[in-house]
């Protein structure tokens, strides 16, 4: 019995394991409410890096707002007329995205790293699963081809470019600022634009190119009084809210006309 | 002092909106026409999504017809029955250009035909409109009697069957050329965002030969009831009715409307013609001559509708 506790005390570790580097972090506003004045939001993210050892560590924040689906069209010449061409569907791209970081994303990490972690506007898994079939090349099987050919690395681009003038798509690479030893903090601002949903933050601590630690909040943004009620209504009851948004229409030119008539 | 649109989903200048409404409205109520065809690119050009532009136009020139054909009405000034055929063709049209607008968004190609539609039809009429009212200018500077319309008429519209009186126009003919302008109008009405009026009263005055004091009030008629139309069914269909852009705009449109109505008896109506007319020409020259030019950005996102 001894014996067996000496021989379990002996293969222990001499020496106490440095405790894993964690990361923490807060949003200042969980709950964005969109209603008539809203311009835009503003969101500071709070965060600390504990870490015992004395390694570089570096912060990326990545805010992805609710997927939706893209139609994109590209304008080419037809007989001297700029015509648009069949739309594609572009999968998996966020309504919102914001890449922000201590130093240049390249820096952090290499190429895989942040592909796997979809950190950075090129690295988002954009796709168009409807221009994708698969065939045999060269023998090999299951090869997935995309219809657009090489052109499709250009509609992927546009449509990365087409958001990020939107203002729906951004990176900065000195967005993440820190404060003091340990403490970090990001600014996160929203468009008037920014589409409505759960948002999700993830807070990636970087060292030696690795993610070693990571955390994740959650952000609500939605439409709140008169706006949420039209909202709903307009897609829930489309049919009531056209006769009655008609019907008030034709009110108030009758109320107009009848009141200058008064004059 | 911005507001944020519900359907729209972007927030636009509240007193920019309003003004525009009253400038369209005040063009409106002095050419008695709907304005749309100046409104819907306007709107785009202030970044509202084109199919809410579109479609929410559709209620603000319903508002402010609605505002117009009242007065047109205490002047017995509009034409029941033929504004009833007039609105028959144009239910049947309504119906068919949102289903029409509605696959072409699916193709992608609703741009490509509402640009030619303004192209074509804007600068057609336009240029006819801008040649007749300028030949009338120069022949009353010259001191010669205006064109005797009533004995143009074509002799087409007695041929065809289902003949008709209208006792208002003092007109006895076929019920078929007003119902395909009206359904014809329809159609244009849901595709481009307009009221048709600019299509409509040119065609009241030189294909039916309608007496000009009933022209306006009666294409006002059947303004409202295709706009109305068109107003449901794209919101119902196409979800893409923003009631918050088009009271802005009928805040503006109406008092415009009634302002615009009151200058109008300041000009002469050849002069008021050629206005409009040049008014006409270059908005659908400017909407046609984005097919031509090369765009700064080949690809172009489209909202909506993915699926």
């Amino acid at each position: 019995m001894t014996l067996l506790a000496a021989l379990a005390l002996a293969t222990a570790p001499v020496q106490p394991t440095p405790a894993a580097p964690a990361i923490s972090a807060a949003l200042t506003d969980t709950n964005v409410r969109v209603s008539s004045d809203f311009s835009g939001a503003r969101i500071i993210l709070y965060g600390a890096v504990f870490d015992p050892s004395t390694r570089p560590s570096d912060v990326v924040v990545l805010v992805r707002g609710p997927e939706h689906p893209v139609r994109i069209t590209r304008r080419h010449k037809v007989a001297g007329l700029w015509l648009n061409s069949r739309p594609v569907v572009f999968r998996g791209a966020p309504g919102f995205y914001r890449a922000a970081s201590n130093r240049p994303l390249a820096d952090i990490a290499n190429f895989g790293t942040l592909r796997r972690l979809g950190a950075g506007m090129d690295h988002l898994p954009i796709s168009a699963p409807g221009e994708q079939r698969t065939e045999t090349r060269y023998g090999v099987r299951d090869v997935v081809v995309s219809r657009l050919g090489v052109d499709y690395y250009v509609w992927r681009r546009a449509v990365v470019r087409l958001k990020q003038n939107a203002g729906l798509y951004d990176e900065d690479e000195r967005g993440v600022n820190f404060v003091d030893r340990g403490l970090f903090r990001a600014e996160i601002s929203l468009p008037a634009g920014a589409p409505t949903g759960v948002y999700r933050a993830d807070i990636l601590l970087f060292q030696d190119g690795r993610p070693v630690a990571s955390r994740s909040r959650t952000l609500t943004v939605e439409k709140v009084g008169l706006e949420r009620a039209l909202y709903v209504w307009a897609h829930v009851r489309p049919w009531s809210y056209g006769l009655a948004s008609m019907a008030f229409a034709l009110a108030a030119g009758w109320a107009a006309s009848a009141a200058f008539r008064r004059e | 002092m911005d507001i944020y649109l519900p359907i729209a989903e972007v927030a636009v200048n509240a007193p920019l909106i309003v003004a525009l409404g009253a400038l369209v409205g005040f063009i409106s109520g002095m050419f008695g026409i709907g304005g749309g065809f100046l409104m819907t690119p306007l709107l785009v050009f202030f970044g509202i999504p084109a199919p809410v532009a579109v479609s929410s136009m559709a209620l603000h020139v319903a508002g402010s017809s609605m505002s117009s054909v009242m007065a047109y009405g205490r002047r017995r000034a509009v034409d029941l029955r033929m504004g009833g055929v007039l609105a028959a063709g144009g239910v049947v049209g309504a119906v068919v250009g949102v289903e029409l607008f509605r696959v072409l968004r699916l193709l992608g190609q609703a741009d490509l035909i509402v640009a030619l539609s303004y192209l074509v039809f804007l600068s057609v009429i336009g240029g006819l409109m801008l040649t007749e009212s300028l030949s009338a200018i120069a022949r009353r500077r010259r001191g010669e009697p205006a064109l005797a319309h009533r004995d143009r008429r074509p002799i087409w519209l007695y041929g065809l069957p289902l003949k008709l009186r209208f006792p208002r126009s003092r007109l006895y003919i076929s019920v078929i050329p007003p119902l395909v302008l009206g359904a014809f109008v329809g159609v244009l009405s849901a595709i481009m965002g307009v009221g048709g009026g600019f299509i409509l009263v040119p065609a009241m005055i030189y294909i039916l030969r309608m007496p000009a004091g009933m022209v306006v009030g009666t294409s006002l008629l059947q303004i409202i009831v295709t706009t109305a139309l068109t107003g449901i069914l794209q919101a119902g269909r196409n979800q893409t009715v923003d009631v918050v852009l088009a009271t802005l705009l009928l805040i503006g449109g109406v008092v415009g409307a009634q302002l615009g109505a009151r200058a109008s008896s300041r000009f002469r109506a050849e002069e008021l013609r050629a206005i409009l007319a040049l008014i006409v020409l270059l908005v659908g020259l400017r909407m046609g001559l984005g097919l031509f030019l090369t765009p700064e950005e080949p690809f172009v996102l489209m909202s909506g509708m993915v699926g």
